[in-house]
């Protein structure tokens, strides 16, 4: 669906290169939901903007659908763009124009439609993002939720392939942004649309995602599966961005105490075994206790997850065998230094 | 002060050669200022066709224009005035003057309010593929409405005032009157009443103006 091939970005700035982005390299599939994430200043925003050429490549390449769009200009360019529909973090829209006329403004800007078309799009889309009453409201009678609903409406009249969002929840409250982000998972299931995404929160990634790459000072320093970068985070940014949005605080554990027998394992598992009773069956079989500290169960997006400190009190060859007997079940162990407070 | 001595239909004429003045001018002040006024901005820096020379040649231009006071321009283009009109006197003597002394001030006016719109706008329309014609036609000059009527009602209360100067140099009108009658003859009460009228129509003018922009704004 989509590839980026080492592509690049400076910036003149008093006659002086600026790295805005750096040896990027990206395959999304089609379907996918597919975040970017990163603090701001990381280059993210510039990032998807590469992909509608709202920003242009100084270095690599952009394929979409199979066609290298870097290069494209003019009437090839704004075709391009009419099957790429955009999200914005301040919705964009027009304050002139009703929600309809809002709507159908992309419709009327391919020229490619009749005035019933268009008419019987409009109320299409109005349907599919929930305003059907809300038609001829002028914007700035509506709330932030329902201008973003306005925003996505218009951004799908085209019938595109690829959405992108910059950032489209983070000027939302908590329970708008999970409405929003529950209507594009509906979207991108109903249309087979492919989604990317770009934010700060890990939260949104989480909730929808279904791959993640993690950019930091123009360059993207993990990628992966959404379940492997949230539940083992392995870059420092990664793991700072994870932590916000974590029940799990490794810093309630610092204890001035260094008894060697007593062994930290953070527990990670996914999927079913979420369910199976497993720490309670290796304390039985192994006769070892095992504290559970914290734990959290969560989902991400629709995989269970669950997350677990336990204290052994043990030697360290008893420790080793519990930790055997948890991989073998299917667990990821990790074990924690508290007075480090290693994640 | 008798005002028993005053001709009215002088008052009602120099009113309505006033407001014919002033409309006209309006007229083709919108239609040349704001094709320009659309044209600094698109050019000014980082806006959707940058042109730094072009631009640096039209704001010159621009401010030549509004750095000659007007009653100077009014002379200044008598011969001007007369190639085109065929006369330099009366009421089309005094368009082409009004109409170059109010279009570069309109103009700016014009570049300032585009520049209040929201960037986000105008990238929102380019990321749906729309052409710069589209942008300006379809999204920038309906989100400045409000700005640009507004722009509009300064710019006519200006001319209104520079009507007036007119009569230095025979213009006709509200200001001709007051110069010849109340100043020339010592009429005072017809002075007196011209700049009353002048008064009223200026509160007219921008309270109809309010109006408007009020009935387009939808922030």
């Amino acid at each position: 669906m989509l590839r980026i091939e080492q592509l690049a970005k400076y910036y003149k700035v008093n006659g002086q290169d600026v790295l805005a982005l750096h040896n990027i390299n990206l395959e999304i599939n089609k379907g996918q939901i597919f975040g970017i994430i990163g603090r701001s200043g990381a280059g993210k925003s510039t990032l998807l903007r590469t992909l509608n050429l709202l920003e242009r490549p100084s270095q690599g390449r952009v394929w979409i659908e199979g066609e290298d769009i870097t290069a494209f200009d003019g009437p090839q360019l704004h075709n391009l763009r009419q099957r790429i529909g955009m999200v914005f973090q301040h919705f964009n829209l027009l304050y002139a124009k009703t929600v309809s006329e809002n709507i159908a403004f992309p419709l009327t800007l391919s020229g490619k439609y009749t005035a019933q078309e268009i008419q019987v799009r409009v109320i299409e889309l109005l349907e599919l993002v929930g305003l059907q009453d809300q038609g001829n409201k002028y914007p700035s009678q509506l709330s932030g939720g329902q201008k973003q609903r306005v925003g996505i409406a218009r951004a799908l009249a085209n019938y595109p392939h690829l959405l992108l969002c910059d950032e489209a929840t983070s000027a939302l409250d908590p329970e708008t942004t999970q409405a929003i982000l529950r209507l594009l998972l509906d979207i991108n299931q109903k249309l087979g649309l492919t989604i990317v995404l770009i934010t700060h929160e890990m939260q949104v990634i989480r909730t929808i995602c279904d791959k993640v790459a993690v950019i930091d000072a123009g360059e993207i320093v993990e990628l992966g599966d959404v379940v492997d970068v949230f539940l083992h985070p392995q870059h420092e940014v990664t793991q700072s961005l994870v932590a916000e949005n974590q029940a799990l605080d490794l810093s309630a554990l610092e204890r001035s105490d260094q008894d060697p027998g007593r062994h930290l394992l953070r527990l990670s598992y996914v999927g079913t075994s979420t369910h199976e009773p497993i720490i309670t069956r290796i304390a039985a079989q192994t006769k070892i206790d095992i504290a559970i500290l914290q734990g959290v169960i969560g989902r991400i997006k629709n995989t269970p997850y669950g997350q677990l400190l336990v204290e052994l009190h043990s030697t360290q060859e008893q420790s080793e065998t519990v930790e055997n007997l948890l991989i073998n079940a299917g667990v990821r162990v990790a074990r924690i230094n508290a007075a480090a407070g290693v994640h | 002060m008798d005002f028993s001595q005053i001709d009215w239909g002088d008052i009602a004429l120099a009113t309505l050669d006033t407001l014919t003045m002033t409309g006209a001018a309006l007229l083709f002040t919108v239609l040349l200022g704001l094709p320009l006024g659309v044209l600094l901005f698109l050019t000014g820096k980082k806006q959707l066709l940058e042109q730094g020379f072009l631009y640096g040649v039209l704001s010159v231009v621009v401010n030549i224009l509004r750095s000659i006071p007007f009653i100077i321009l009014l002379i200044v283009l008598i011969p001007f005035t007369l190639f085109l009109m065929g006369t330099s006197l009366g009421v089309p003597g005094t368009i082409p003057p009004l109409v170059i002394g109010t279009t570069p001030f309109f103009a700016r006016l014009v570049e300032n309010v585009l520049r209040e719109v929201d960037k986000g706008i105008i990238e929102a329309c380019q990321a749906m593929g729309a052409k710069t014609w589209q942008i300006i036609w379809h999204a920038l000059l309906p989100e400045a409405l409000p700005g640009l009527l507004a722009a509009a009602t300064v710019t006519t209360i200006a001319l209104v005032s520079y009507a007036a100067m007119s009569g230095v140099i025979g213009g006709g009108g509200l200001g001709d009157l007051a110069l010849r009658y109340g100043y020339q003859r010592f009429q005072t009460e017809v002075m007196v009443v011209t700049v009353f009228i002048l008064i009223v129509l200026v509160q007219l003018l921008q309270f109809a103006g309010d109006k408007l922009v009020l009935k387009f704004t939808r922030k």
